[in-house]
Formats: C-alpha cells, structure tokens, sequence
C-alpha cells in the first residue's frame, strides 16, 4: 500500500521539501532534496519519526519546585502525548541528582525519562 | 449595617485628599474603591504637574483651587515626605503670533496672582534649555512635579492610620436616600452613611443616576502618554510646553521631566465615546513622537520604554471648546451628596484645596472636632540605590533583605518590596509594588523583578498564584499552579 | 563595607561568565570570582530544558541545565569563587566593582574585568504595540520562567508573536503542558527560528505559523481577552483592510534580546550601537583597558557553543593582559553588513571575525578590503540576518600600521 509523506528537512537552513513515497516499510521515492543528508533525514522522517522528549517533573522537598528531565533517547514520535501523561502523573521527592532515572521504560518503550538537573533538599516538611 | 458619617466614593487624589482632611476630625469616614488599589484612575495616569494656575480663567473654581492648592504643596510634601520639585516650566512661542498668546497667558497669569512670570528670548531660553529652539517662551517658575501616584497613595495611607476605613474592590452599585441617611449597596455589601461625597472622576454622573436626573453630561477625554528611558534625562531642564495650538490636527506637545529621571511626552486630548477605553492608539503614539522631535530634534527613535493613558472627565463638549469650570457642590435634588463634577487638571494641584472646601461644606452639616491624636505616617520612599555606603551597609547589617536587588533596572531591594507590600491599605498587586517603590518601572518593565515579586508575595504573604494581580480585581497575572501532587 | 582584591572578576554567572572564569583560572589567573545577581548559577540555562546545546561544541545534544551544570562543575572544581545574589552596582574605570548582597556592600578590586551581563527581552514598547495594558502579556522568556522554574502556567489559550527560536520552543512547550496555543505570528516571510524547531515546535503539533502578520493592537479589560492581527506590506507596515481579531488570554513576545549594558554605559566604555554591545579588539577587550566583554551583552549570540569559545577567548586573554595599545586598526560594516566583531584591530595574526548581514543573501560574496588592498573573496551559499557568519582573516602588521581602514561587505 502505497504512502506519501511531505516533509521538511531540517538539516540545513535551505529547508528542502522531500515528497517521500513509502510502501509498507520500503521507501519507494525520496525526491526534493538537495543532498544526500536529505535523503537520510527523509528516510528516518518516513519509517520512523522519532523526538527526544523534554518537560518537568514535580518535586516534594526541593529548592525548586520542578525538575527537568528529558528521554534518553528519541521517542516515536506517535507517542510522545502518551509519555507526556506518564510525567504529569509523578512526583520525586529531592535530592534529585542529574542522570537520575525518573521513570524506567516509560510507557513500554524501554526508554528512561532522567533528570538534567541537580535539586538539593530544601525542607522537612512540604507546603504543595 | 455599618453606619458613617461620611462615604467617599472613589479614593483618586481628591477623595483621598478629602479622607486625609477628615480623618483630622472625629467623625466616621468610610471609603469606597472599586479598584484593588487607590489612585487607579485619573489619579495615576497624569503628568505629576503642579500647576500654577496660569492656565485657568480668572475667577474661576479651577483658578482659585489650583492657585490655593499650589501654594500647600510644599508644606504638604515635608509633613509627608512626598517628593517635590519646583522645576519650572516654559510655555514655548515658534511664530510671532505665538508669541501674542504668551502674552495673554501672562496676563491672565497675573491676575490670577501667579508669581514670578516672565517672557525671556529664544537665546535666553536656549542658555538654561540646550535643546530647546523657539522665538521666546514664558518662564513659569511656580509650576513643580510631585509623583501624583505617591502623593496620592500616601495621603489615602494617612488617611487609613488614622481610622478611615478604606474598601477597596468595592463597587457602589446602588444609592439610595432613606429619610437622614444614604443607603450605600456595594457588592460587598450594604452601609449607610449621613453624607456622600462623590469624587468619583469621570464616573461621576453614574454615582449622581442612581439617586437623580443629572442636569449635567460627561464628555470621556482620553490623554495618551509616552515614557523615555531615563538614560535621556538631560535633554531638558524643566517643563517644556507649546503654546496652546489653534490648529485641530496638532496637539501642542507637553514635555514633562518626572522626579524619577523618565521624560513623559503628552497628553494628547481625544475625546471618546466609552468612558473605560484606555487604550494607547499608534495615531497618537505617533503624533507625540513627531511633535517632540520638533522641539527636541535630538530624541532617538528607541527612546520609549512605557505608555499609559488616563480619562478626563470633561462636562462641556468640543463643540463649546471642552472647557467647563469645576462644580463641586451639594445637589440640590439630593441634600447631603456632594458631588465633584469635571475634576480635571490642575485636579492634582488644586485637590488639597478641594479637600478643604469639602470639610467646610460638611462642617456646616455635622459638627467636626479636631482629633488630638492625629498621627502622621511619612511616606516610607527611602531608596537604597540614592543612600550613602555607610547608609546601606547599616540597613543591610540590620536587615539583609536590603542587600537582596530585585528590581536590576532601578536598584530597588527586596526590603522596600516588602515595605510596599506591607502598606495600610492592604492593597497588594503587582501595581500596588510598583507605585509604592519603582519596582517594576525600569527600561525591562518588569522583566527581571516579576518572578523575585512574586516569589516574595508568596512566600512573606502566602499569596495564592490564583490571586495573584497585575493591578485590577480582574487582572490575574497566571491561569493556574502547573503540576500538582495527585492524592 | 568589604574590601576584596582579585586577579579577575567577572560580572554575570552565566554561560559566558563561567566559561571565561574557568578560561581566566586555566590560563594562570589565581584569584577568580565571579558575580552573579540570581541565586543560581548557568543564567537563562536551567530555565531552558530542550535540548540542542553543545552539539558544535561537544558533539552531543544537551539540554540547557546539562550544559550549564557541566560549566558549574568544572567552576566548583577549579574552585573558582562565586558571590551569588550579589549585584553590581557600579564599575569605575580603574576597575574597582561596588557590589551588595544580603552580607553588606563590597569594594572588589580587580587586575582584568569580564563583563558577562547578558540581555534583557524587548518589551511590548520597544514595539509601541497600541491598545490596552492588560495582565498576560508576557515576554517569552519570563513565561517560561513561570513554566519551567516556578511551576506556573502563565496563560490558557496562548498565541505567541515573533517566530524566532525562543518563540517556537515556548510554543511546543506550552502545548506539552496543556496550553491551547493558537498560533504564531511572524512579520517577515519565513520564520527566523532553525527548520528543525519550525518541524518540531509548530509543524509536529499542528500550530498555524501565520507569516507577513503582525499584531496591531491588544485588548482586554483587565486580563487580555483578544488580540488584532493583520498582514504587513513589503514595508513591513499592517494593511489594515486585513485586520481580524484572535481571541486569547494570553500573548507571548519574541520580539527580540537587546544587550544588557546599562553598566557599561555608566562606565564610559564605547558602546556600537548597530550590537548594542561594546566596542571591542580581537581580544574582546573594550575600550577601558583591562575591561572585556563577552556573551550576550557583547553581542547576542546564536548558539551557546560559540558564545562559551569565545568567553574562553575573554577570559585567557583577560589574563595574559595584552600590551598597551600603540597602533590599530577600525573595522566598518559595509553594504551588507549589519556589524561586525571585533571593531578594531590592535595587533598582527590570524583575527576571527562574526558578523550579522543586514537582509536574506542568496549565494553572496563576503569580500574584506584593507584600503584597495583585497584580504579575502568568498562566497557564502546563503547568508540571512539570523545566522552569524564566522570567518578568519590574516591580518599584517603593514595594515595595522597604515591605518587603513578594514571593510567588510557583501557583493551580490
């Protein structure tokens, strides 16, 4: 079954629209590029469009009240709402110290959200 | 129901004004302000002009207030330690014709007792004003600027210690007479009170419906400001005016220096039909700015850091010429209302008159005692950034908020925010800060200092995000606390 | 009042002041310390959680807190000295800093003085954006303040004017955390922000870019409650026959940094106004001697990778203090060119330049003339105000004598 997907490189500032022609996983045709990087970029864009994932993480007991975190790795792209609910729904209690797994394989996908930054313990008792 | 002897209704300069008068007195004061703060009308959005009085008919109410008021100014500003500057002012002639209406201006001037007026040459002005070019211009030595927000401010503070209680975010929605007394509806609830003074700006004629046919209209003049950067400061001297201008299309440019450093261009004069339209228009925007440039050809094009407008509250149309005289009077309809309509300027200047006039008025219907106790809070504007080194570090050994800078622009001190948000009135937003210590003023209007205010609200007053405003019962700074603790 | 004497002192604990810190403490310097106004350290960094920091510099994408806290560590191991929430209160020439804290007032005298201050966003005047002054309005970065750092939402149903970076990121951010962002607003034709946060800001989340608009007034009572928004003409001027209302609660404004130099001002150092920041030689130095600067109060950087190369720059040679000055050469900005860095030449060698063009090149030539003589031809494939153009240039001692004037320009 054939698939077409417009898709905007973002290798370079030219931004060259590719037109991607996909059948099942094959690529059939890679055509608007003006490099070979295009062609890997639209490839990946095509097959498997993936994101690494920021946002924040609620903290009990921190100098601050938030910690950010980010995916180890990409995340597929069609899931990220999905992993974004997984954040909203936690919190840590601090320290929290930067490469810390927040959450292990979040929402199946054997990726971990860690923190990026250190938050120290602020207090005892907390007012959230 | 809580009963008084007199409700002001509205707390801008001359409401406030005339509560600090009557809290000298013991009688019961009560305060009605639909605003989260004094001073959020006209009050706040004008030029701090003490006027002289040159510019008011002989014989008039807006002649007799603003000279009497003028000359109270100064005593007023050592009692409360309000700051005042008697920098001058000069009304600028461009054409020979302009020149004739100096003249006329001088003489009206005289005879309304104005001091120290004198015509001086182009060459002469150019001497004390570097950057300044005209033919001649009338040097007005009585006109000063005060920063009308804190005199403003301060007086309703005074007010407040000395037992006038003050409701703010309290709205009158209805007046009624019933028999001797008013009864007062707000959406905070009912009171009654012997006498209603109505100084309400240009709101009047809504107060003066609820219990009458006016036999007046209001007509909303809007005036535009522009605010330089205080890095442009030395342009001018003292205030620079243009003659009054015949010509529709121009405004005639006020270029007003602030006790702050900042230069405000304006006000324009527009009249509106929505009484609430405080919007900044790019006509006018532009308009200042270009007629600035001709008196100050040397202003940059980068020079604004903020805009504001106020409303007039005029009670004679354009076609008659827009000038109408004060008319502060007790209705007739209505025996013991008293209303203050078409308060414009010199409104700043003549309020502590005004105040005055009130209280006799109300003398003669209620006996007024003098208090013994009356107690004098001085306003509390002592900036770090303008003490001495040995100043500060004695203020900061004593207390080390005043070492912590949350506003970088101004230099102003997490204990002056503090200070501020402390006030009698209660009254904490975001424009209660500012008005009180600067912060929040600078070139980053806000950029800097918000979050550290914030932070401070929260965590010295345990004020709620939610409730947190900008300036107005409505004016939520924030939507709501992001992520929370699930149960 | 305290009285401390070090070998450098920087002003601003951000990316640039603690890269140059470390920089100053490699190259020599024993006393280092650096002055922060803010109770942390990395400046606008650990406020800015995506990632896309140090892919130049260290071959990998990190988020904003990771690069800072990897400068932050390499401070505390250097044992670099920090006064925190400490503001500068005024620099005077013979390089002695008034600064205060909640310890009192300190007189800091300094050998070398790297300012580090930043920038500051533009504000809704510095556009003169008619109509109400409601609650929600909101520079980008303050809102994302208010997200990232303290927890708060700003807004509800958001739209965001100006398409540069710091716009598109607040965009998708918002989005992530449950905003209704409504759109973009952009006065020129494209966007200035990178492709790849065009894709993945505002394509991937179906958020309208709405381009050649601009917003001509903002309303609302108290809170903002809608906005105007028209399309512009070739001069950037709204044609208001295309006027519609957006209704929001909420505007974000990407208009814009503007050095943060107030300090500098009050010092006296020469400031460029085309950069807004000092005017500065190949050594970053400023025209008061001993005083350098670098970072975003310099001139406002792309990346963070060359901002942090060239703070180091600041900082060695904050330290191996170059001789006194006796001859050199000013660089000029020609056609083309909107500045150029350094503005003056003090001595012979390999000189790095960085330069802004004025409007969108196709395939341009970068030509740099000393008096008639040709120093370099080049040609770029495109050039446009948002990206930086780098380049290298020998420069001779017989330029630097001859007083010639060096300028750079574009062709085509």
């Amino acid at each position: 079954m054939d698939n077409q997907k417009r898709i905007t490189c973002i290798v370079c500032p030219l931004s060259c629209k590719i037109l991607v022609k996909t059948n099942k996983k094959r690529i059939e045709l890679v055509h608007g590029n003006k490099c070979k990087k295009g062609i890997e970029y639209a490839r990946s864009e095509a097959l498997d469009p993936r994101r690494m994932l920021t946002s924040t993480v609620l903290v009990k007991y921190g100098d601050w009240p938030l910690v950010s975190v980010k995916s180890s790795k990409p995340i597929p792209k069609d899931i990220i709402y999905k992993v974004l609910n997984e954040i909203k729904k936690i919190s840590i209690s601090a320290p929290v110290k930067m490469g810390q797994i927040i959450i292990s394989n979040v929402a199946g996908t054997n990726i971990n959200i860690i923190a990026t930054k250190n938050i120290k313990k602020e207090r005892e008792v907390d007012y959230i | 129901m809580r009963n008084f002897h007199v409700a002001i209704i509205g707390s801008g300069v001359v409401g406030s004004a005339i509560a600090w008068e009557l809290s000298k007195y013991k009688i019961s004061v009560v305060v009605f302000e639909k605003g989260s703060d004094v001073c959020s009308g006209a009050s706040k959005a004008n030029s701090g002009v003490i006027h002289s009085g040159i510019n008011s008919p002989n014989n008039s109410l807006k002649a007799k207030f603003c000279v009497d008021g003028n000359k109270m100014f100064q005593s007023l500003s050592d009692e409360l330690n309000i700051p005042l500057r008697w920098i001058g002012k000069y009304v600028i002639a461009k054409t020979q014709d302009e020149i004739k209406k100096l003249q006329e201006l001088e003489n009206v001037g005289k005879r309304n007792k104005v001091p120290g007026l004198k015509i001086h040459t182009g060459s002469e002005v150019n001497k004390k004003e570097t950057n300044v070019d005209c033919e001649a211009a009338l040097w007005v030595p009585t006109a000063g600027i005060t920063l009308p927000y804190q005199f403003n401010i301060a007086l309703a503070e005074n007010a407040a210690i000395n037992n006038v209680n003050f409701f703010l975010e309290t709205e009158v929605i209805d007046l009624k007479k019933k028999d001797e007394n008013f009864i007062i509806t707000t959406n905070k609830g009912e009171f009654q009170s012997n006498i209603v003074v109505n100084s309400t700006g240009v709101n009047c004629g809504k107060i003066v419906e609820m219990v009458e046919e006016p036999n007046f209209n209001i007509y909303p003049c809007r005036g535009e400001y522009l605010v330089l950067d205080k890095n442009y400061s030395s342009l001018v001297n003292s205030m620079i005016y243009q003659v009054p201008q015949s010509d529709m299309g121009v405004l005639g440019i006020h270029i007003t220096p602030t006790i702050e450093g900042n230069i405000l261009l304006g006000p324009s004069a527009e009249f509106i039909d929505d009484s609430n339209d405080k919007r900044n228009t790019k006509d006018m925007m532009n308009r200042l700015i270009k007629e600035a440039k001709v008196i100050l050809p040397s202003l940059p094009d980068d020079a604004i850091i903020n805009a504001y407008s106020g409303i007039r509250c005029k009670i004679s149309p354009p076609e008659k010429g827009g000038w109408a005289d004060y008319r502060i009077e007790e209705s007739k309809k209505t025996p013991d209302l008293l209303n203050l309509l078409g308060i414009e300027s010199p409104g700043l200047t003549a309020a502590p008159a005004i105040a005055q006039h009130i209280t006799e008025i109300i003398s003669k219907k209620i006996e007024i005692i003098k208090k013994s106790n009356h107690k004098i809070r001085r306003f509390p504007n002592k900036r770090f950034a303008e003490m001495s080194i040995i100043e500060q570090s004695e203020l900061i050994s004593k207390d080390p908020r005043w070492g912590r800078i949350i506003c970088r622009c101004e230099n102003i001190t997490e204990a002056e925010v503090i200070q501020a948000l402390s006030n009698p009135l209660n009254s904490r937003t975001i424009a209660s800060v500012k008005y009180r210590c600067r912060a929040g003023m600078g070139r980053c209007q806000g950029g800097f200092c918000t979050q550290h205010i914030v932070r401070i609200m929260q965590q010295y007053f345990d004020i709620n995000i939610k409730d947190i405003k900008l300036k107005s019962p409505k004016s939520n700074l924030f939507y709501r606390e992001n992520k929370r603790l699930r149960k | 009042m305290n009285e401390k004497s070090v070998n450098v002192a920087i002003i601003g604990g951000g990316p640039a002041g603690l890269a140059a810190a470390i920089s100053a403490k490699k190259n020599g310097a024993e006393q280092v310390l650096i002055l922060e106004r803010n109770s942390w350290l990395g400046g606008i960094l650990p406020q800015c959680i995506h990632d896309g920091f140090g892919v130049e510099e260290l071959g990998k994408s990190l988020t904003g807190p990771e690069y800072s806290e990897m400068y932050i560590d390499m401070v505390k191991k250097l044992k670099i000295k920090t006064m925190m929430e400490t503001m500068v209160l005024e620099l005077n020439k013979n390089k002695t800093i008034i600064a205060v804290n909640r310890n009192g007032i300190y007189k800091i005298k300094a050998k070398a003085i790297i300012l580090a201050m930043g920038c500051r966003e533009k504000t809704r005047w510095n556009a003169m954006i008619p109509g109400n002054r409601p609650s929600g309005v909101y520079t980008a970065g303050v809102a994302q303040s208010f997200i990232n750092l303290y927890n708060i939402m700003p807004g509800k149903n958001v739209l965001i004017l100006g398409s540069g970076d710091v716009g598109l990121i607040i965009a998708r951010r918002l989005k992530f955390e449950g905003a209704n962002v409504l759109g973009v607003v952009e006065i020129l034709p494209y966007s200035s922000g990178l492709p790849r946060n065009v894709v993945q800001c505002l394509d991937d989340y179906d958020i309208p870019l709405y381009l050649n608009q601009t917003i001509t007034s903002i309303e609302g009572k108290e809170r903002v409650e809608q906005v105007t928004i028209a399309q512009v003409d070739k001069n950037k001027n709204p044609i208001i026959s295309t006027e519609r209302r957006i209704k929001c609660d909420t505007l974000l404004l990407s208009l814009g940094l503007i050095p943060e130099n107030e300090l500098s001002k009050k010092t006296n150092i020469d400031i460029d106004k085309q950069t807004g920041g000092p005017i500065v030689d190949q050594h970053l130095q400023t025209s008061q001697e001993g005083i350098f600067a670098c970072g975003n109060c310099l001139q406002v950087y792309d990346t963070v990778d060359l901002l942090s190369k060239d703070a180091k720059k600041a900082g060695k040679n904050a330290v191996l203090a170059p001789d006194k000055i006796k001859n050199f050469v000013k660089v000029k900005s020609g056609k083309g060119v909107k500045y150029i860095i350094p503005q003056i030449v003090t001595k012979p060698g390999n000189i790095f330049f960085t330069l802004r063009v004025e409007k969108p090149y196709e395939i341009p030539t970068l030509v740099v003339k000393a008096g008639d003589k040709e120093l370099m031809r080049k040609k770029l494939p495109w050039a446009n105000p948002a990206n930086m153009v780098e380049f290298q240039i020998n420069v001779d001692k017989e330029t630097i004598i001859s007083n010639d004037l060096i300028e750079v320009m574009l062709d085509g």
